[in-house]
């Protein structure tokens, strides 16, 4: 007998290299004090995982740390001690209550993001320099050869985004790049049928730009907040394309 | 042209779920022509198994439960063959005439134990009829043999007369799964023939039965390989069961490939010892996906794969105590598991509703249709534990004893 690659932790290590380009150029801009943030989220994360293993006996995984990076970059400028927390609630209540990567439902730099926005609403957005959204189109290159990366979502997204700014690419900036690329397109979290993922990327950038007409904020706070009302959506979508799929079986076998 | 093979002994080795219970038909040590009955279920007169060689009955041991564990025949060179009579069955087909002779033969003869019923991948029961049959000529696991190889000349007459069997087994269509080359049988009123692609799993029986005539509780759908149909169909018209049946012989632990034609539960030591490379060595009866190890080739099985044997390696201890006490890790939905399941279905849902149990989801999501090989490659690409094929078993057998 033979076993295959596509385990847990392999699916961990592409979105790991994939991450690479964004980070690379990230570094570049933030210097040594983004880099600080970053060991801190990966020292607390790790600390979590560790946790849970030695007293749940959930095996870590690697894509914490895409989610630590993500936290990193788009997590509202706060102090170190609510920062703290707020990575701690993520984590925990995010994701390994549930189990861990792979058996949660959001992503845990999403809930971490969300409550540090609504936790301390006065504190600054990040700006994200230009460079990082170019940089996220190697990334996407990478998780769409080694078929990682849900594509429906992805061009989904794209449709309509591109479609909503009127036929220009004006909602796509950096920010909503690194969300789409690295929490919305999150193969464990987004939906997992065919027609749930077209619904799910759809409705990622029907928010968009719902937020984008009507809110008057960073963009960093509506990709995040977007991300975060559709991972909810998603059992919902996935349920929807189920229920379609099946009428249209009884229809075609009676 | 494949190489005849006839190996000096054969055993019978059946797949654990089917549960064959023994009654004999031939005391051990007798002689035994090719083709005998020798054995029959307890519990269903139905099923019986032939001698696959001429010889000597050597061995037959029984497990708990009168469940067959061994059955081996030393092969004695007289190459005689059990004549079955047919006639009563010929007359039967010619004349349109119900099924009851047919029936009867294919039971007596042990060709009923090919076909496989879904729901629940058992044989089926001696009287039901299934709304649909599928004929399987492709073959898409790893190194498998082509089914037309298993074709000459003279199996083409047999391939049609075994059809036309099947066809007055059941009203509903004949659905005849074959590669994109042309037509392998005469078409007839009720046989479809399905083109499929190469890339496994499309020539999964399960994967066609879940696009072209989901099976369900109350709606039977019956599989069966094309070489099984050529045997049909032999029987009918010589009375006498087929001595060999194209088998593969490759893998990594063997010095070349080979295509054989070797007796049903032929001995695979023999068939394997003198191609292997040096080193240790696993003989696989199957696939390399959904293969067991065995002393003889399995019931259902046409190739035979060796693999190199890996020892565990060791682990430090702390590492080793953090595994065994973790949880299995989930499934991540990539493109890899989509592909593994044929993109047919909402496939992480099923695998979500069979690592949870919930046997109702599953239904709906037609795991009726599917037996273990069906999820073989989702296995293999996942590396999943527990394996998906034993979740699917388990929630078969819940579902079964609930109906």
């Amino acid at each position: 007998m033979i076993r295959g690659i596509w385990t847990r932790e392999t699916v961990a290590m592409v979105f790991l290299a994939a991450l690479l380009p964004v980070a690379v150029s990230w570094i570049w801009d933030e210097g040594v004090w983004g880099t600080g943030r970053l060991v801190f989220i990966l020292v607390l994360a790790g600390l979590w995982q560790a946790l849970f293993t030695f007293f749940r006996a959930q095996p870590p995984s690697a894509a914490g740390a895409v989610s630590a990076f993500a936290i990193a970059v788009l997590a509202p400028e706060v102090g170190p001690l609510q920062f703290a927390i707020g990575v701690s609630f993520g984590f925990v209540f995010g994701e390994l209550v549930f189990g861990g990567w792979g058996r949660s439902v959001l992503s845990p730099a999403v809930v971490t993001i969300m409550f540090l926005g609504f936790g301390f609403p006065a504190a600054d957005w990040p700006h994200l320099p230009v460079q990082i959204g170019w940089a996220t189109i190697p990334a996407a290159a990478i998780l769409l050869f080694f078929g990682v990366l849900p594509w429906r979502v992805l061009v989904g997204a794209l449709v309509v985004l591109i479609a909503a700014g009127g036929f220009t690419i004006d909602l796509l900036n950096s920010a909503i790049a690194v969300v789409l690329i690295f929490l919305v397109c999150d193969p464990a979290v987004s939906a997992s049928t065919p027609l749930g993922r077209w619904f799910y990327g759809a409705l990622f950038g029907a928010m968009i730009a719902l937020f984008a007409a009507f809110w008057e904020t960073a963009p960093v706070q509506i990709a995040v907040s977007a991300a975060l009302l559709v991972s909810l959506a998603a059992p919902l979508l996935d349920e929807m394309a189920i229920a379609l799929w099946q009428a249209v079986r009884r229809y075609r076998h009676g | 042209m494949p190489e005849k093979i006839l190996t000096s002994e054969a055993g019978v080795s059946l797949p654990p779920w089917m549960e064959f219970r023994v009654e004999p038909l031939a005391e051990v040590g007798s002689r035994v022509a090719q083709g005998k009955p020798l054995l029959r279920d307890r519990r269903r007169p139905e099923c019986i198994i032939t001698a696959p060689i001429s010889g000597r009955l050597s061995e037959l041991e029984t497990g708990a439960g009168r469940r067959l564990t061994s059955l081996i025949i030393q092969g004695e060179g007289s190459g005689e063959r059990h004549q079955y009579d047919t006639q009563s069955a010929l007359e039967e087909l010619e004349g349109g005439s119900g099924s009851t002779a047919l029936r009867q033969l294919l039971q007596s003869s042990g060709l009923w134990m090919r076909l496989r019923s879904r729901p629940f991948g058992k044989v089926p029961e001696a009287s039901t009829a299934p709304a649909a049959i599928f004929v399987m000529a492709v073959d898409t696991r790893p190194l498998a043999p082509d089914p037309r190889h298993a074709i000459g000349e003279d199996n083409i007459a047999r391939l049609n007369l075994g059809l036309r069997v099947l066809s007055s087994l059941c009203d509903g269509p004949l659905f005849f799964c074959q590669d994109q080359g042309p037509d392998i049988p005469d078409a007839h009123g009720r046989l479809k023939i399905v083109r499929l692609g190469e890339l496994h799993p499309q020539g999964l029986a399960g994967l066609q039965i879940h696009r072209l005539f989901p099976a369900r509780l109350s709606r039977q759908v019956w599989d069966i390989s094309m070489e099984d149909v050529v045997a049909i169909g032999q029987l009918l018209s010589e009375g006498r069961l087929p001595e060999t049946q194209v088998v593969s012989v490759a893998g990594p632990g063997l010095r070349e490939a080979r295509l054989v034609r070797c007796p049903p539960g032929a001995d695979l030591r023999e068939i394997c010892y003198a191609f292997m490379s040096p080193g240790p060595r696993i003989i696989l009866s199957g696939s390399a996906l959904d293969g067991r190890e065995s002393r003889w080739l399995g019931f259902h099985d046409r190739q035979v794969t060796v693999l190199e044997r890996r020892e565990p390696t060791s682990r430090h201890w702390l590492e080793a105590a953090l595994r065994r006490a973790s949880r299995p890790e989930p499934v991540i939905a990539t493109a890899a598991v989509e592909h593994a399941l044929g993109g047919a279905m909402p496939g992480m849902a099923l695998l979500r509703a069979l690592s949870v149990g919930d046997d109702e989801a599953a239904v709906d999501l037609d795991v009726l249709s599917l037996v273990e090989e069906d999820l073989a490659l989702v296995d293999y690409v996942t590396a999943a534990s527990p394996r998906f094929s034993d979740l699917l078993r388990a929630a078969l057998n819940r579902i079964e004893a609930n109906a």
